[in-house]
Formats: C-alpha cells, sequence, structure tokens
C-alpha cells in the first residue's frame, strides 16, 4: 500500500502545484492579465498589494511549502523514471536513499532563502 | 488459356538461432498468397517447403490459445486470425514479439510472462476454505456483476500487450497490462475475497504505478478486451483502499441448497 500513497501524493502535490503557480502568476501579473482580458489595468492595480499586506512569515511559510510539495514532486518522478530504468532491487534502494538525501539537502538550502528574504 | 499468376507475398523474417547465431539476422521467402491466408498459412507454407527449420509457435490456428503471437510490419498480432489482405502490402517484416527473450526464430521465452501472472494469484480466492475446497452450492453473480469483469475474463495470455506497452519496452520488471488487468479481473469480481494478497504484488516497484496510460495494450489486443480500462480502474480500487482501509466489496451470496 505504500507506494499507493506515494502515488496518491504526488497526484495531489501535482495539483497543488498547479493551484499554487496559477495564483502566483495572477498575482505577480494581474494588471497584464486583465489586459490581456481587454481591461486596461496597467498601472491602476497597486503591484504586489497583497504580498505587502500579508505578515513576512506567512510568505516565508508559504514559500517553504510550496518549495517542500515541488521537491517531492520532482523528486519522486525522477526516482519513479530512475527505478524504471534500473532492474535491480539493490540498486532501486540505493537510488531511493540517494533521492531522499538530495531531497533534504536541497529543501534545507532553498527553504533558507525565502526565510532570510521574507525576514528582512 | 491465360494462367492467372497468384500474388506472390514476401516475408523477411526474423531468424536467430542462439546455437549457430551472434546475432538475429533476416531471411526472404516468396509465399504464393490466396484469399483468405493467414500469416500462420504463410509460415506454415514457408516451413513445408522452404525450410523446416523455421521456428514459431501455433496450436489451435483460430484466435483461442494466444501461441502464436508474432510481431507483422512493426505492430503485434495473432498470426492466425491476420489475413495477408488485411495488412495491405506484399512485404511483411516477421519478428519475434518485442520486449520479451528470444529463444529462437519467432518463438519468445514467456516465463517472465507466466512467472508475472501467478504471482498476482490468479484465481477465486474465497475467505472460507472449506466452502471453496468442498462447495456445497453455487455463488449468485447477476448480470451486472459479471458485466464489470466479463471483457477482462476474454485474456487468452498471448504477451501482445505487453509486447505493445512502452513501459515494459523500458522497465523488464514491470508486471506488464495483462497481469495487471488480470489483477483486476479478480479483485473485480465479487466471489473473490484476495485482494489483499493481490495488492502488495501489484501496488510495489514496477507495478500499477509505473503504467504511463499509453493506451497501446487496449489498441494491440487481439480479443477486444482493454487493460489499460482494467488498470484504471484497479488503480481506483487501490486507491479507494488506501483511503478506507476496511472498505470491502459486496460478497456474492451462495444460492440456497435444494433437498431433492
Amino acid at each position: 500500500m505504500g507506494r499507493t500513497y506515494l502515488w496518491l501524493l504526488q497526484m495531489v502535490t501535482g495539483v497543488v502545484i498547479l493551484v499554487s503557480l496559477s495564483i502566483a502568476l495572477v498575482s505577480t501579473h494581474l494588471p497584464v492579465v486583465l489586459n490581456l482580458l481587454g481591461i486596461d489595468a496597467i498601472g491602476q492595480v497597486p503591484e504586489g498589494l497583497a504580498a505587502n499586506r500579508a505578515h513576512p512569515g506567512v510568505w516565508a511559510g508559504m514559500a517553504g511549502v510550496l518549495v517542500a510539495i515541488i521537491l517531492y514532486h520532482a523528486l519522486s518522478g525522477l526516482r519513479n523514471t530512475l527505478v524504471e530504468l534500473v532492474p535491480s532491487a539493490k540498486k532501486a534502494r540505493i537510488i531511493s536513499w540517494v533521492i531522499i538525501v538530495s531531497g533534504i539537502i536541497i529543501l534545507m538550502g532553498t527553504i533558507y532563502v525565502p526565510v532570510v528574504l521574507f525576514s528582512r | 488459356m491465360t494462367e492467372v499468376k497468384a500474388r506472390q507475398v514476401t516475408f523477411k523474417l526474423q531468424r536467430y538461432d542462439p546455437e549457430q547465431d551472434d546475432s538475429p539476422h533476416f531471411q526472404e521467402f516468396r509465399v504464393p498468397a490466396s484469399r483468405g491466408m493467414t500469416v500462420l498459412d504463410g509460415l506454415i507454407y514457408i516451413k513445408e517447403t522452404e525450410d523446416s527449420s523455421l521456428t514459431f509457435r501455433a496450436s489451435c490456428r483460430m484466435g483461442i490459445c494466444g501461441s502464436c503471437a508474432i510481431f507483422v510490419n512493426n505492430y503485434p498480432y495473432l498470426a492466425c486470425q491476420t489475413q495477408l489482405e488485411e495488412l495491405g502490402s506484399d512485404r511483411l517484416m516477421i519478428k519475434p514479439l518485442p520486449n520479451l527473450p528470444v529463444i529462437k526464430d519467432l518463438v519468445v521465452d514467456l516465463t517472465s510472462f507466466f512467472d508475472a501472472h501467478q504471482s498476482i494469484k490468479p484465481y477465486l480466492i474465497g475467505h472460507d476454505k472449506e466452502e471453496m475446497e468442498n462447495p456445497t452450492s453455487e455463488f449468485v453473480q447477476t448480470p451486472q456483476e459479471l458485466n464489470e469483469i466479463l471483457q477482462f475474463t476474454n485474456c487468452i495470455k498471448c504477451g501482445i500487450c505487453l509486447s505493445a506497452c512502452p513501459t515494459s519496452a523500458s522497465d523488464e520488471l514491470f508486471l506488464g497490462p495483462g497481469t495487471i488487468s488480470q489483477c483486476y479481473r479478480y479483485c473485480a469480481d465479487n466471489r473473490d475475497d484476495g485482494e489483499r494478497e493481490r495488492s502488495p504484488v501489484v501496488a510495489a516497484d514496477h507495478g500499477i504505478w509505473h503504467c504511463h496510460l499509453a493506451g497501446a495494450c487496449s489498441e494491440a489486443c487481439p480479443k477486444g478486451v482493454d487493460p489499460a480500462l482494467a488498470i484504471q480502474l484497479l488503480k481506483r480500487r487501490l486507491v479507494s483502499q488506501a483511503l478506507k482501509p476496511g472498505r470491502k466489496q459486496k460478497p456474492a451470496s451462495v444460492k440456497p441448497h435444494h433437498q431433492s
């Protein structure tokens, strides 16, 4: 059943990434999006309005969670691809551990950046 | 009197004898084609008249046994139910099924295919062992319950789905569409109670979650079975089981035993 949960989690993280990226794109480029819809909003909508209202800690936390979700989704997909090419259970275990350790190292490194940025 | 010349079809066959050849090579034969002639008829003609050492599998000649599955013009077919006319070409490149090791000429080693099939326990597993071994009466299955699994019972284990599957091409340990669809066939059968024994096998690495949903298995199946659908339905069952572990399908009732 373990693989079923991992697959389910990959699907869920995929949807979360899609929704989060859509929100990020719209909130970052709202005037351009409105302009595409025929509404002349360039210069009308204050840039980063929502971001300015929110507590920096909230943004840092959200960025951290998003990084973790993206990392899980990407590394799980990478593991699946590599395991498919390796016809050995021992090598598959080594791949899994290398990916888990790399994931933790990348997560720690990438979470540090938003924490520093939003803590200023 | 003018003589009507029979249409000639060129069979370009992949030959390989591990005792003599280092690698596979091709050999061409000309076969006089007649109306209704199948690829298997052509192979039998070559074996009987041209080269008796040509090796291929065949048995029932009516698309039931699944022995004669081969690769014709880069697509898997059952040789016995594929007529030369429907291929629409006078040149046929015939090779053994891909994704399986070749034993000789067009014969592949299906051991891994049947080992995978055996691993999912392809038979009804009942919770009442005594009733399964010494049945006192028959199970009652409605037409609707039968329809859920009926098309998947038509599988003849020819291995064509495995040879068409792109995942099997890259992952030699992949269970394969045939095995996974048969797992669904038994798990969805309301007379069966063996889903817990089969789930760990199909939900492991190289199992159901590695299916890319290319659909090539369903397109190639000579019996019209839709293994890709069975795989999706089994995925749904596994996810449902993972989210609601205690949930079980309604078991088939047992027909009351009438005293005569």
